[in-house]
């Protein structure tokens, strides 16, 4: 196996998945093409979890669905994003943001 | 909000299954479809691109599951699944399925059954009334610790003022009336109510209107009267222009004012009430009682919004200590000094108490049988489950998860509780259907509805789930832990089976179970014999009787002892009669009438009875010194008693006790006779003080007829009714039975009990039996092979057989000594309810072991003979 290709960092997939529809909305495989692009291939989503997480975040009413035609003419489950995944994006992007901080100065201080 | 989307949702997947699960499939599918496409974008061919997209995201239909996994709905689908999985294999086994729910039924049916006669008389509300739960039961206390369920009417009034923690406090009194409408009198039970009644109960009249208040004011100023709605419609023919006319009561006008909801009768459980009058009105209906100091009004009252029932039990009590303390008399023993407040129920005060223990010590008798058919299960299953190996092997090789095989195990035990739940919810409304008919040595109007509501169902089921989800686990935990290779392997499994330990403990668990249960049974038997033989100091053969309440009749005194007089001398003459007599209250019916005598400046309490002359012959009671009472000793004659032995010791050990004299309500009295000691209210009770009065010296009349007969004399009750009727056709036809019909009230518990026992005992041993039997059968079936060899080895066939005997009694003697254990422990629990008869008694426990042991001989022995005789060499071959 790829040792660049890992699996999405635990618990994060829900914010990447929030994160990637807030620019526009997409159906599942697209979603993993651009975590997989934008992360120049480090994160590799596994099918299972992310349409499982699909699931979960419609059922908590961040997500909405619908069935539409692709441009390239099949019909695909297209996901948006809802005002309140909006505002989940933003306060797990803050908590996210105030981790990462700390576990850099953890590092540095270590070094 | 998020959790009703979750529910919504939840449920429109599993109403939609198909649907929501092609959603799935379809975006597992376009999935699919875009990886494949991206491969082919790279230039790989058809297949390679296929393979690749495969290897990338799995298998689609395992991603698919994982996806459709998540979600409650689909802990529901599953288990959905799981049920029908169970359906159709308990469908493949229809007799294994029949009997085990035909053994869960008969557990499950005898606990419903008791449960429904809790139900009934204890928890169920009483039918008409609202609010119950801030209901209150007064029970006033004794001076001498004796607590009654009845109160004197000074004492309600008392209560009634001062109370602040009640917005109403109501008495009422039983009163038997003589109706008479267009048609003939009917006798009715009915109740002098405190005015407030009905409104503290929050009951509304179907027609016309209950007391006011000015009705509870002045004695006899307002003849009023409430009818029930069954009186009604039997005997006013529906009529609403009854209500507000005149009809007769115990011969006085009465003005009908109000009739009563179709579903109240009084707030006495298991007894009809059908007429309601003023308490005011009862110098006129019963005019012996002293309104104000005689004590038989029942009191309950409903608490003020917001105040706890704590708050009236810690009021009521004081307020009745500071009204004995203001009132100053009686000093003596029988004054009250205190109250007890009980939680509202149709069994006033003690009483509940009473039933609520007795029903309690059945309930736990009948959750034993319960517990025996869910050991049985458990055992059949597991039995089961040894031949079900290979199947559950196979599916866990096929991938079904450990926890998953479990669920469905225990699944299918739960489904056969289920049923069997329903089952004995079935037996428990044929078993309470037969009870209800069974009739009741008592004269009163019986209303008995046992019958099996919602709650039973509901107390059925949950109690065999439970007992299903216990003894379903063992079968569950086998198959969690089965090794799948060595099942699978061919014929590993076999060849030296013998009961595992959980079966063997199993097994021992219900056969002690049962014998604790037959040890009980045997002591319940016991002691309603014992009750039979103890002697009550009379003798009741020969004897039949029967009650008048002339009162009730609208009778005064005088006419009522012309009556009494024209009756006895009338049967007096009839052949073969040899003692006529009259009694105020006919002994061994539970009640007695205790009363203060003073002698030498001491107060004693003893219990009273007025009998007419002839009384001690009649019952063939011993007069141990001095006379009996002679028709000399009537109003113009020196007041006079006879005193029983119990009486005359405490009075004088060294002296002569006859020729001395008493006050009795205030008159001199001279004890003219010693009388030997008998039972009075009760068979259990230690003998009391007892003093008997002159009937015709201390008026009572309410009067019970003895007639003692030589001979068989079957055409004296049919004598004695039609000299009643031809002394007054108008008076109720009277019931004449004999004095031990009469008297069976009296070892009613200890018949019941003896009887549910009994019949708890024989079904607990029954399906003990047949649970040693089946697991000894099945030892033997998958031991055939082992039995094949040794009877070729040339092992005699007794020799067989006491193996396989030894190995069921080895069982059932260690039953016997946990069994036996378990009886001691429990027949202390029982004990208040035997009579002369010791919990440990050995004959008892001896016995029932006995019989015990051979049972279990029996269920041991005919699987061993099928062994002995079974064809070794076919057994060898069909291996």
């Amino acid at each position: 196996m790829d040792p660049q290709n890992t699996d999405v960092i635990q618990g994060t997939l829900d914010m990447l998945i929030l994160k990637t529809l807030s620019l526009e909305p997409l159906h599942g495989f697209g979603i993993a093409r651009r975590i997989e692009q934008v992360s120049r291939g480090v994160f590799k989503v596994n099918p299972g979890s992310l349409l499982t997480a699909f699931q979960r975040l419609e059922r908590a009413g961040l997500l909405d669905s619908e069935w539409r035609q692709t441009e390239n003419a099949r019909r695909a489950k297209f996901y948006t994003l809802t005002r309140a995944g909006r505002k989940q994006l933003e306060l797990e992007t803050a908590d996210w943001a105030r981790r990462v901080s700390a576990v850099t100065r953890l590092l540095k201080a270590e070094g | 909000m998020s959790l009703w989307r979750q529910l919504v949702r939840g449920l429109a997947a599993l109403t939609n299954r198909t649907g929501s699960d092609q959603e799935i499939d379809d975006e597992v599918r376009h999935y699919y479809e875009e990886t494949v496409a991206a491969h082919l974008a790279r230039g790989l061919s058809q297949n390679e691109a296929k393979r690749a997209a495969r290897i990338e995201m799995g298998n689609p239909t395992v991603v698919a599951e994982q996806v459709r996994d998540y979600g409650w709905e689909s802990l529901v689908a599953t288990s959905l699944s799981d049920l029908r999985y169970s359906a159709r294999v308990l469908r493949r086994t229809p007799v294994f399925t029949m009997v085990v729910i035909l053994v869960v039924s008969l557990g499950s049916g005898a606990v419903a059954t008791v449960f429904s006669a809790l139900n009934a008389l204890v928890l169920r509300p009483i039918a008409g009334i609202r609010d119950a739960d801030r209901l209150i039961t007064l029970s006033p206390i004794r001076s001498d610790g004796l607590f009654l369920q009845q109160g004197s009417f000074a004492d309600y009034s008392f209560l009634r003022s001062r109370s602040q923690t009640l917005s109403d406090l109501a008495a009422w009194g039983k009163v038997s009336l003589t109706i008479a409408g267009a048609g003939e009198g009917t006798i009715v039970w009915g109740n002098m109510v405190s005015a407030n009644y009905f409104d503290a109960l929050h009951v509304r009249p179907q027609l016309g209107r209950f007391f006011s208040p000015d009705e509870d004011r002045t004695p006899l100023a307002q003849p009023v009267i409430v009818v029930s709605h069954a009186f009604w419609s039997t005997r006013l023919g529906r009529d609403p222009g009854v209500v507000g006319q005149a009809i007769l009561v115990n011969g006085h006008p009465f003005t009908l004012i109000g009739i009563a909801p179709r579903d109240f009768h009084g707030i006495y459980t298991g007894v009809r009430a059908d007429a309601w009058v003023p308490l005011m009105m009862q110098p006129l209906l019963r005019p012996r009682a002293d309104l104000a100091t005689s004590s038989w009004l029942w009191m309950f009252g409903r608490l003020k919004d917001q105040i706890p029932i704590e708050s009236a039990q810690a009021e009521l009590p004081a307020l009745m200590a500071t009204h004995a303390r203001e009132r100053g008399e009686p000093k003596g023993p029988v004054g009250f000094r205190s109250m007890r407040v009980f939680h509202f129920t149709g069994l006033p005060g003690g009483e509940g108490v009473v039933v609520v223990r007795f029903l309690g010590v059945l309930l736990a008798a009948a959750a034993l049988v319960l517990l025996i058919a869910g050991v049985n299960v458990a055992a059949m299953l597991t039995a089961r489950s040894i031949g079900r190996a290979r199947e559950l092997a196979m599916r866990a090789a096929l991938g079904a998860g450990r926890i998953r095989l479990a669920r469905q195990v225990l699944t299918e035990s739960l489904l056969l509780f289920l049923c069997g739940a329903v089952g004995g919810w079935i037996l428990s409304l044929l078993a309470t259907n037969a009870l209800e008919h069974v009739s009741l040595p008592a004269n009163l109007p019986i209303l008995l509805e046992l019958s099996p509501d919602v709650r039973v169902l509901i107390f059925a089921i949950c109690s065999a789930l439970a007992v299903g989800v216990v003894f379903g686990l063992v079968p569950a935990v086998r198959a969690a832990r089965l090794d799948i290779t060595a099942q699978l392997r061919d014929g590993a499994a076999d060849g030296r089976w013998r009961p595992s330990l959980v079966n063997r403990m199993l097994i021992v668990g219900q056969l002690s179970l049962s014998l604790l249960l037959l040890v009980s049974a045997g002591l319940f038997t016991r002691s309603l014999a014992r009750g039979q033989q103890i002697d009550p100091g009379f003798q009741m053969a020969g004897v039949v009787t029967t009650s008048f309440e002339t009162e009730s009749w609208g009778y005064n005194q005088t006419r009522a002892q012309a009556f009494y007089a024209a009756l006895r001398s009338r049967i007096q003459s009839m052949p073969s009669v040899v003692d006529v007599s009259y009694v105020s209250r006919l002994p061994l019916t539970g009640g007695s009438t205790t009363e203060e005598i003073q002698i030498d400046g001491a107060t004693i309490g003893v219990q009273i009875a007025a009998v007419d002359a002839g009384y001690f012959s009649t019952l063939r009671m011993p007069i141990v010194q001095g006379r009996a009472f002679l028709r000399l000793d009537d109003d113009r004659s020196e007041r006079v008693a006879i005193v029983n032995e119990s009486l005359a010791r405490r009075l004088a050990s060294d002296r002569n006790v006859i020729g001395r004299t008493f006050r009795f309500l205030g008159k001199p009295t001279t004890i003219v006779g010693i009388v030997g000691d008998a039972k009075y209210a009760t068979l259990g009770e230690t003998t009391p003080l007892f003093a008997y009065f002159p009937i015709a010296q201390k008026w009572q009349p309410t009067q019970s007829l003895l007639v003692r007969t030589n001979g068989d004399a079957e055409w004296i009750g049919p004598a004695i009714e039609h000299v009643v009727l031809s002394l007054d056709p108008a008076v109720p036809r009277p019931h004449v039975a004999s004095m031990k019909e009469a008297t069976a009230i009296v070892l009613l518990p200890q018949r019941v009990a003896a009887l549910v026992t009994g019949v708890l005992g024989v079904v607990g041993l029954t399906l003990a039996a047949v649970g040693l039997y089946g697991m000894m059968a099945y030892s033997v079936q998958r031991r055939s092979r082992e039995m094949g060899i040794r009877f070729a080895l040339g092992a005699q066939r007794s020799t067989v057989v006491g193996m396989v005997v030894r190995e069921g009694l080895t069982l059932a003697v260690l039953a016997i000594v946990i069994g036996v254990s378990l009886a001691a422990a429990a027949a202390q629990a029982i004990q208040g309810f035997l009579f002369n008869v010791s919990p440990l008694d050995s004959a008892t426990f001896a016995t029932m072991s006995l019989v015990f042991l051979s049972i279990a001989s029996v269920a041991s022995y005919l699987p061993a003979r099928r062994a002995a005789i079974a064809d070794p060499i076919a057994a060898l071959r069909a291996q």
